[in-house]
């Protein structure tokens, strides 16, 4: 394994870092360097399992991965990290690419695939893609989590209210249908709507439709 | 080894059952026809003899009936002539009424006649070859004393009695009187007839026997017969064999075949990887540099950093070619060279070829002008003509069945042996001619354009020369030319 690689055009540490895995050095070195070309920080992998072992899963990137490297396959590598749960994006570069390597890998769950030697347009334009793609998955992970989170607070009654809701019945049919008076539904719906901290009830139904269908 | 000694000993085993129970027919086959002319004759001997009695009883009878007057001497009685008439009848006595027969033998026998109202045996001597006949009449009462020997019909006999291997006889209350000896029986397959004669009077068995022995045997037919099975079973193996050898021998190509392509595929394969690292990484730099340039102010120092880095790239993958090159270099083919039959060669991948011919319906054609010897490396020279064969066969499939024609002509030019493959196919477009024999230029989809540039090769380096043009009417014409060998001086 090799420790972090500086990046050449030293970015700011938030910026999203690549992890560029291939055995050969010079490879290696020169995709780091075209890749520090568009203010990516690249961290360079010779060996993968020291990468498997080591990497930082909770950072923003994307991982490029070459499919010939010795003793371990690329796709090998690629099906470990989509079973640990790795939300990267990992791009595979390969020398030869058949048709059936190429559909293993997408089905594997490869976010691209590149020939070698690699068109820099091609690569820069995939990484890119690779970490936006990224950082919206995280974010919509992040709402999900913040939504859960609210939601258990609810109560028993007030998450009932809000199935009805979701389900589009008015406060009346709610009363009726829960034995309750229209008035403390009307309680039951500000608080929950305050828990939540919804604004509209479009908003409610957008984030927490599938929370109610699934307990 | 052993496999080929057990395969071998089913193969005996065979000849052996087959010949043995072919042996067994032909010799039932023999015996019955034998049996069949043993009975045939037996039957004829019987009724012969059968005849003869009657005719005893009916001379007998005819004596008794017309009763004959003897006027003047006994001696000069009619019936004193019978004997001159029939040979067997040895004498005729006659008692008067009341006359004495000069025997007890006759005048007991004559009793008997007269009881049983036909004629009655007296005196039976087989042992002296004669028997008596009585017949008790009135007034007067006969006797005849026949000759056994006279009375058998010889003439009409239907076998040679001194040489016939059969033995025939005549029995008659333990007497035993034989018409022909035969041959001593011994070991073998035994056949008898035994029948009373058709006369009541003279009731003898006639007791035919012969043994067929072991060397009246059809011996010379079960040789025949061995030898025949013996042929067509080693007919029929040969076949077998040269089917089985064409059979591995086709196996053996097609494995070649497939061999060459995964070692190509394998060799690409490792080309490929080897060329592309370096490749990336000269991409990759240069890419890199250019954007370095590109910044405002330029990262000189880091551009000229990739660009050192890119040409250390490009001297590497320069190496790989040069490694891979050095790798597949074919040993000096030139040195190896020794004397082969042109026409040989050409037979022998035709041999080869017959399957992939025949599928295409392509008959080809082998014009040997005078018998050609070159010096080549003798693995190379069939690489070569397969090739061109193959090359020749598969322009042929372009065309309609009834266009195909493959010609090959083996003759001499100059000190030069020429092998020309002419076949009728699409033939070689002007365009594509001068390219023919590049490496990895073909005009077949999924060709690998290899096989006629190894040819090319090849034939130059054992000295010779390989060219293509298009043949006169239509379709193309390769000519491979080699050096001849030297006449021995």
């Amino acid at each position: 394994m090799s420790p972090p690689t500086p990046t050449p055009t030293g970015s700011a540490p938030l910026s999203p870092l690549i992890h560029l895995i291939d055995d050969d050095a010079a490879v290696r070195d020169s995709l780091a360097l075209l890749i520090g070309t568009v203010g990516l920080r690249v961290q360079t992998w010779s060996d993968p399992q020291a990468f498997i072992d080591r990497f930082d899963r909770q950072g923003i990137g994307a991982i490029v991965l070459d499919v010939r490297m010795p003793g371990i396959s690329g796709l090998t590598v690629l099906d470990t990290l989509v079973a640990q749960g790795v939300d990267q994006p990992v791009i595979m570069l390969t020398g030869h690419g058949t048709v059936e390597m190429c559909r293993r890998a997408f089905k594997a769950g490869a976010a691209e695939f590149l020939e070698k030697p690699v068109n820099d347009e091609q690569l820069l334009e995939a990484l890119q893609n690779a970490v936006r793609q990224h950082v919206r998955s995280r974010e919509r992970h992040q709402a999900d989590r913040q939504a859960r989170d609210r939601y258990a607070q609810l109560s028993e009654r007030e998450r009932e209210v809000l199935g009805l809701i979701v389900a589009g019945l008015t406060n009346k049919e709610i009363g009726r249908a829960l034995d309750l008076s229209p008035r403390t539904v009307e309680t039951h719906r500000a608080n929950l709507f305050a828990k939540l901290g919804a604004e509209s009830l479009a908003q409610l139904i957008r984030h927490y439709a599938a929370l109610v269908e699934a307990p | 080894m052993v496999r080929q000694w057990q395969v071998f000993r089913w193969w005996i085993l065979a000849w052996v059952v087959i010949t043995l129970a072919g042996a067994v027919v032909l010799a039932r086959l023999e015996l019955a026809q034998q049996k069949d002319r043993f009975e045939t004759n037996a039957r004829i001997m019987h009724r012969l003899l059968s005849q003869r009695v009657v005719q005893h009883d009916a001379i007998l009878a005819t004596l008794a009936l017309l009763q004959p007057t003897a006027e003047g001497p006994a001696e000069a009685a009619p019936e004193q002539r019978l004997p001159a008439l029939y040979p067997q009848i040895l004498a005729v006595q006659r008692r008067e009424r009341d006359g004495v027969w000069p025997s007890p033998a006759l005048a007991a026998s004559e009793a008997e006649s007269r009881q049983l109202k036909r004629a009655t045996l007296a005196a039976l001597d087989f042992r002296g070859g004669r028997y008596q006949l009585v017949l008790a009449a009135q007034p007067a009462s006969f006797a005849l004393t026949i000759d056994l020997r006279a009375m058998v019909p010889w003439s009409e006999w239907p076998l040679a009695p001194a040489s016939s291997p059969v033995r025939a006889a005549l029995e008659q209350a333990g007497q035993q009187f034989v018409l022909q000896p035969g041959r001593p029986a011994g070991a073998g397959w035994p056949f008898e007839f035994r029948k009373h004669l058709a006369a009541d009077s003279q009731p003898f068995d006639v007791v035919v026997t012969q043994t067929i022995g072991w060397d009246e045997l059809p011996w010379g037919r079960v040789a025949l017969w061995t030898l025949a099975v013996a042929a067509v079973l080693a007919w029929l193996r040969h076949g077998l064999r040269q089917r089985a050898a064409r059979a591995r021998a086709e196996e053996l190509l097609r494995l070649g075949q497939v061999a060459r392509l995964n070692t190509l595929g394998e060799l690409a394969a490792g080309m490929a990887h080897e060329l592309n690292q370096p490749l990336t990484a000269v991409m990759a730099n240069t890419q890199a540099a250019r954007r370095l340039l590109d910044e405002d102010p330029p990262e000189l120092d880091t551009a000229r950093g990739a660009m050192a880095q890119a040409v250390e790239q490009a001297r590497r993958a320069s190496d790989v070619v040069g490694r891979l090159r050095r790798a597949v270099e074919r040993p000096d083919l030139a040195g190896q060279t020794q004397p082969v039959d042109l026409p040989d060669v050409v037979r022998r991948a035709l041999y080869l070829l017959e399957p992939e011919c025949q599928r295409r319906s392509v008959a080809p054609v082998l014009e040997v002008v005078e018998p050609v010897t070159v010096l080549a490396e003798p693995v190379a020279m069939d690489q070569i003509v397969h090739n061109l064969l193959m090359n020749a066969l598969q322009a042929l499939e372009q065309v309609p069945v009834t266009q195909r024609r493959l010609t090959l002509t083996v003759d001499r030019h100059g000190a030069l042996g020429r092998l020309r493959v002419a076949d009728t196919g699409p033939g070689i477009a002007p365009e594509v001619l001068p390219r023919i024999f590049e490496p990895f230029f073909s005009t077949r989809t999924g060709g690998l354009g290899l096989g006629l540039s190894l040819c090319e090769t090849l034939a130059t380096h054992m000295g010779g020369a390989l060219s293509a043009t298009r043949n006169e009417a239509h379709g193309a014409l390769f000519t491979l030319t080699l050096p001849r060998q030297p006449p021995t001086p």
